[in-house]
């Protein structure tokens, strides 16, 4: 049937008279009058619009961006808004704790506090410092100066937890259309493969925090879309002897554990990507697909020699994800192509793995510098070296000069650092950070992974204040 | 009531309420999403059609010719409003440009169109279709190229004269042993506060209604009828809940105006927001300053001469930012001076940002005092306490009502541990980090300003207040509940509080920090006549009669409060108006902040460690909003210290990063542990509160905290602000 199903705050929803492109805050501010969700900028930054998703078979609560999602996304989800956490009853406790702790001020950011702190609350997680600071992230407040919702937050898990008797609706399938313009969800690879070929006008859609930008800030129309997110083979993040695959519409939040596990630098990086609210829709595939020069996964990926596999009707084809890139926001995926999947070899003993990220705030901030390194380690001395940066040039791209000196003179050519990279990059210089400051920079990083790589175990790690 | 004496003991100073750490009685409102704010007011009018601003594309210059004809004929479309067919239109008092420009172009994003449709989809497709030629002129948008034709500006009510000297600044300084002559910069900020600007406005024959979200009610009904040219009779302004104003709100902006328009062209209502990224450019932000110190001492560390000197840019007519002006006050020395001078500059129009003045110009100065400690070998703590002054130093026989800075200081060094302080800049290391502390005054003044309100008193003993006062999330409804509750003897849950309507007596508003103590002050004369009132009513002599615990009494006769309304609501109304304590006496807020920082040793990432604010603000009516409010301040100058900086275009003539992703504010992890102290302190010459203003002395210094605190852990000395990475980098000491 050609309508969008979902459950909201409690209710079934059945909604098939909106364009495919409406944004879920547009939805439920103007079409449905639940106005307790705020819109502060309409591009992913604030939170203010934040609302809690349970995707379809999950039974995690997810916090997201309304504003840059669009509504056939929910299709099978249950959502809650800050009208459908205590309804007429009670405050949820923490409503409560915000309200007694003095964490909110203006008022404006307040439901999005809610909501992020609703869905850690339902989900039983623990708030250690580290936790809230996650959860936090994507949320502004120009009032409070953050210290009482912290505060409130803690407090709010002293109290007990409430029953949101929810549930997603059923498997996420759709095939919306409306007024000529569709939405299509297939829900496995082969489904996805022939809709590519029958819509060659369509653009791809992983979480939509990149395309939803164009919905949300840019206010476009975006008439056809074909979803990712509901193919079943694509979803998946692995842990194989020798890689870890990631599906080709696997979440950031989706692959964190095993990054974690296994790359706890890369792992670190991804955590500080845009904001919760970013991580539970955002994909690797979408970062690769935007192929921004701050993208920040894809220099991790470079250095990890990790490579792609696309999918189209003529079969499938791998390569690496560095010969994929292939200049500004250009990638070498073919018409009717899809990235199927990621694949990331495990490091070998001998080899270290460090990345960093600059950027003038700590979180929720565009990188200004991204670096990530991969070395293996001989003798005292680094026997290979993949060194690849973001923010020094027009894509993310390897240090060749800078590669090739450390393994052919070692350690002493990080005395040339900075003159090595000058012959591989000419950063540009914005209001983020001079082109000077760039080439300093990225110099000082490759000598603090020299720091981090030949310290025996403790790792510099990126803190956490 | 006028206040031309200083307060005496009287019913606030039970404290039973007042004082009391209260949580806010809009907290659940807000917490749970049903705080209306002007944009989703969808009850308040039947039929609302959606407004979108068309801003101009260019600076300065001219519209050749604006061609509607295809939006007109877009889908929904109801009504396209430009300065052709607007009428006559004047400027609001409080505006520098016009609201809706054209055929002149005065800034970039200046509005010169609204389309008005059934849909907010097709208003803004609609909008995208509006062809406009321009003929842009030349502008001026860089301040460091227009200082040297910056002229002294006309003095106003908030401002004091552009120069201002005592003794003879440039022999004492040419004289002193020890001198500092140095320059800094501040950039301009965005206000960016959460809920963008936005407005529904329906007219009723010529009676109009606004409901908005504005600071400042009474300056907007008069703006408001100023420019449409109707009687301010005709206009209502209803702003109950704001999204955080921080000045910006302050005046009547394009969203307010266009929806007016839209709504008279379309014949209903018109809603219309400010879309983010045309905010910064199409409202007011804090104007950049250049600011130039001098200060000469003796040997002994006293201060014989001081001088501030301050630039920054405006469009013309429009104003200076007062940076130099705590300079006259703050420290001690014989031979001072001031100036302040207004370049024209093309850019958007600059205006009040939170603490306008003291802000940038305590950013400047609180480091010049660090540079000047240093110079003389004297700890930053000492050197300050060394040059307090008790008296106006431009007019000795004008004492402070009450100054406590020294005491802030030191007692903020004892809880910070200031005595562990290595002075010795970039000597502390722990793993990859620099480490450093700074201490900086915070200062503002106090201003007093007539403030009135309304007090019901209903059957059923429930105290109303009603006043066209706003709370921007200060926690003005708590403390005036507090306020009525205190004067009339009930409990908080007995007080309902209604605010920001037209319709309500004209209160202070919120701005300049004054909003906390005049209009509590407005709501205590209120209820001293309602208590007179009352006593009457229930053959009670005023003079005698105690209001507590919902009842009256005075001798052994006691009387349920409600008694004296159950026949008939008994009503009240009130100013407070002040003499002339403001001039007799100095009226200001004192503080001091401290504030640790590490600095990456290879990327010169700075993160705050830990910071604490001691104020001394008069009586603190609510010690929890208090807090807040003074953490909240301390997060934007902390944001002004290392990231905040509208990026000019200096081609095109606007700001660049005018978005949230490109104007960065900070995050939650940006900010470390921060505790505030208040100093006990009652100040009976401010007000019969004997409160003042903390809101914004919170912001006042900390930007120089940080800096001293950046130059401590590193020595260098960053004079432009914001101190970012790029400034720092490439003067780090080399490290192994
Ligand atoms: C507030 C905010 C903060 C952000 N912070 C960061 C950050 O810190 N670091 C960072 O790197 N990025 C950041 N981003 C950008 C964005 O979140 C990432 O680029 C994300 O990876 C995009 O994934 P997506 O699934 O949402 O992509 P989408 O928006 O769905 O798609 C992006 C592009 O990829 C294509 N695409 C999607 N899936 C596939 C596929 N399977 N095969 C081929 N092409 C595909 C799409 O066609 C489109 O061109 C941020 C964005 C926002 C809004
Ligand atoms: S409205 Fe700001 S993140 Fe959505
Ligand atoms: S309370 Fe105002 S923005 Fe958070």
């Amino acid at each position: 049937m050609n309508a969008i199903r979902f459950r909201l705050n409690g209710a079934r929803l059945e909604e098939g008279l909106i364009p495919p492109s409406t944004t879920v805050l547009d939805y439920i501010r103007d079409h449905l009058h639940l106005t307790g969700t705020k819109e502060g900028c309409a591009e992913g930054d604030c939170g203010a619009c934040t609302v809690a998703i349970l995707k379809p078979g999950s039974t995690r609560w997810e916090a997201v961006n309304s504003c840059i999602m669009l509504v056939p996304q929910l299709d099978g989800c249950a959502i809650r808004t800050v009208e459908g956490v205590s309804g007429r009853g009670p405050l949820h406790p923490v409503q409560k704790a915000l309200a007694e702790g003095d964490g909110t001020q203006c008022g404006f950011c307040t439901p999005g506090f809610v909501m992020s702190l609703f869905a850690v609350h339902q989900n039983g997680e623990p708030t250690d410092t580290e936790t809230i600071h996650d959860v936090l992230a994507g949320n502004l407040c120009r009032c409070t100066g953050y210290r009482p919702i912290v505060d409130a937050c803690k407090a709010a898990t002293a109290q007990s937890w409430v029953e949101i008797g929810d549930s997603a609706v059923e498997k996420g399938r759709t095939n919306y259309r409306r007024d000529g313009h569709y939405f299509i969800a297939p829900s496995d690879l082969p489904a996805l493969i022939a809709a590519l070929a029958e819509n060659p006008g369509a653009r791809l859609v992983g979480g939509a925090t990149d395309l939803g930008l164009l919905a949300g800030h840019e206010r476009q129309v975006l008439p056809a879309l074909i979803s990712t997110a509901h193919v079943a083979e694509m979803k998946a993040v692995e842990d194989t002897p020798h890689q870890i695959v990631i599906g080709g519409a696997a979440t950031f939040a989706d692959a964190l554990p095993l990054l974690d596990e296994h790359f706890p630098a890369f792992g670190e990086l991804v955590h500080r990507i845009g904001s919760r609210q970013i991580r539970s829709l955002g994909t690797f595939s979408g970062n690769l697909g935007t192929a921004s020069p701050v993208g920040d996964t894809l220099p991790c990926l470079i250095a990890l020699g990790a490579e792609v596999e696309l999918a189209s009707q003529a079969g499938s084809r791998t390569m690496k994800v560095e010969d994929f890139i292939l200049g500004y926001r250009k990638t070498d995926l073919k018409p009717g192509e899809v990235i199927a999947q990621i694949r990331i070899p495990k490091l070998r003993d001998t080899e270290s793995f460090a990345a960093y990220k600059i950027s003038k705030r700590y979180d929720q901030d565009i990188s200004i510098v991204l670096a990530a390194f991969r070395v293996t380690l001989g003798d005292r001395r680094p026997t290979d070296v993949v060194a690849a940066f973001g923010g020094m040039a027009d894509r993310a791209k390897r240090a060749r000069m800078l590669e090739t000196e450390l393994v052919e003179k070692g350690w002493t050519a990080l005395d040339d650092a900075e003159d090595l990279l000058a012959a591989d990059f000419t950063p540009l210089s914005d209001h983020r950070g001079s082109e000077k400051y760039r080439r300093i920079v990225a110099a000082n990083l490759v000598r603090r992974m020299h720091l981090e790589v030949t310290a025996s175990g403790v790792p510099l790690r990126l803190e956490v204040l | 009531m006028k206040f031309d004496t200083p307060a005496t003991t009287n019913p606030i100073d039970q404290l039973k309420v007042i004082g009391k750490p209260t949580d806010r009685i809009d907290g659940p409102l807000k917490t749970t999403g049903t705080a209306p704010y002007a944009y989703e007011r969808h009850d308040v009018v039947q039929n609302q059609a959606y407004g979108y601003m068309v801003g101009s594309a260019i600076a300065k210059g001219r519209i050749a010719s604006i061609d509607v004809k295809a939006a007109k004929a877009a889908p929904g479309v109801l009504a396209i409003v430009t300065a052709d067919n607007a009428g006559k239109l004047a400027k609001g008092s409080f505006n520098t440009a016009k609201l809706l420009g054209g055929p002149d172009i005065e800034h970039y994003h200046q509005a010169i169109a609204v389309v008005v449709a059934e849909t907010f989809e097709q208003a803004r497709t609609a909008a995208n279709l509006v062809r406009i030629d321009y003929v842009p002129t030349k502008g001026v948008f860089e301040l460091a190229a227009a200082k040297d034709s910056a002229k002294a500006p006309e003095a106003n009510a908030f401002s004091g004269p552009p120069d201002t000297a005592a003794g003879d600044f440039a022999g004492a300084f040419a004289a002193a042993p020890v001198q500092l002559d140095a320059v800094y910069t501040t950039p301009d900020h965005a206000h960016v506060m959460m809920e963008p600007h936005a407005s529904i406005a329906a007219w009723n024959g010529d009676k109009l209604t606004i409901w908005t979200s504005n600071q400042m009610i009474a300056w907007g009904v008069g703006d408001v009828a100023k420019t449409l040219g109707i009687p301010v009779e005709n206009v209502r302004l209803d702003s109950p809940f704001i999204g955080g104003g921080f000045g910006g709100k302050l005046f009547v902006r394009s969203d307010a105006l266009l929806a007016a328009l839209g709504a008279r062209a379309a014949g209903r209502p018109v809603k219309v927001a400010l879309p983010r990224p045309l905010m910064i450019n199409n409202t007011t932000h804090r104007p950049a300053t250049i600011q130039r110190i001098r200060i000469g001492a003796a040997r002994d560390g006293k201060i014989t001469a001081i001088g501030h000197e301050t630039w920054s840019g405006d469009l013309p007519g429009g104003g200076a930012e007062l940076a130099a002006n705590q300079t006259r006050l703050l420290y001690a020395g014989a031979n001072r001076m001031t100036a302040t001078r207004l370049a024209v500059l093309d850019l958007p129009e600059g205006n009040a940002m939170r603490a306008p003045g003291e802000a940038p110009g305590m950013m400047a100065l609180e480091i010049a005092m660090d540079e000047m400690a240093e110079k003389l070998g004297l700890d930053p703590i000492e050197f300050r306490a060394l040059n307090d002054t008790q008296v106006d130093p431009e007019h000795p026989e004008r004492p402070f009502s009450q100054r406590q800075l020294v005491e802030c200081m030191r007692i903020g060094a004892e809880r910070f541990g200031w005595s562990k302080r290595n002075p010795k800049p970039g000597s502390v290391r722990e793993g990859r980090w620099f480490v450093g502390t700074g201490v900086a005054a915070a200062f503002r003044n106090n201003l007093l300003t007539k403030s009135a309100a309304r007090v019901r008193l209903d059957g059923r003993g429930t105290v109303t207040v009603e006043t066209d006062m706003t709370d921007i999330g200060t926690g003005t409804y708590t403390i005036i509940g507090q306020t009525a509750a205190e004067m009339m003897g009930v409990p908080l849950e007995k007080v309902v509080v209604r605010l920001g309507d037209s319709s309500f007596p004209v209160s202070a508003g919120s701005g300049g920090q004054w909003g906390a103590n005049n209009s509590t002050a407005g709501v205590y004369a209120a209820c001293v006549k309602l208590r007179e009132a009352v006593a009457q009513k229930l053959g009670f002599n005023s003079e005698e009669a105690v209001f507590a615990d919902a009842s009256v009494r005075a001798g052994n006769r006691s009387v349920p409060l409600a008694e004296a309304a159950r026949d008939k609501e008994i009503i009240a109304e009130d100013a407070i108006e002040y003499g002339d304590l403001d001039k007799k006496y100095q009226q200001s807020t004192f503080g001091a902040h401290f504030v640790e920082v590490g600095v990456d040793v290879a990327t010169a990432e700075v993160r705050l460690r830990r910071m604490l604010a001691v104020c001394a603000a008069g009586r603190i009516l609510n010690p929890k909003s208090a807090r807040s409010q003074v953490i909240g301040a301390m997060t934007m100058g902390a944001g002004a210290a290392l990231m905040e900086e509208l990026a000019v275009d200096k081609r095109l003539g606007f700001f660049v990063n005018h978005d949230l992703a490109g104007y960065e504010v900070p995050v939650h992890a940006d900010i470390p542990h921060q505790d505030v102290i208040f100093l006990e302190e009652t100040d009976p010459i401010s007000s019969p509160m004997k409160a003042k203003g903390v809101g914004e002395l919170g912001i006042c210094g900390v930007g120089a905290a940080v800096a001293n605190a950046i130059y401590n852990a590193t020595g260098v000395r960053v004079r432009d602000y914001p101190i970012t990475l790029d400034k720092l980098l490439t003067e780090l000491p080399q490290t192994g």
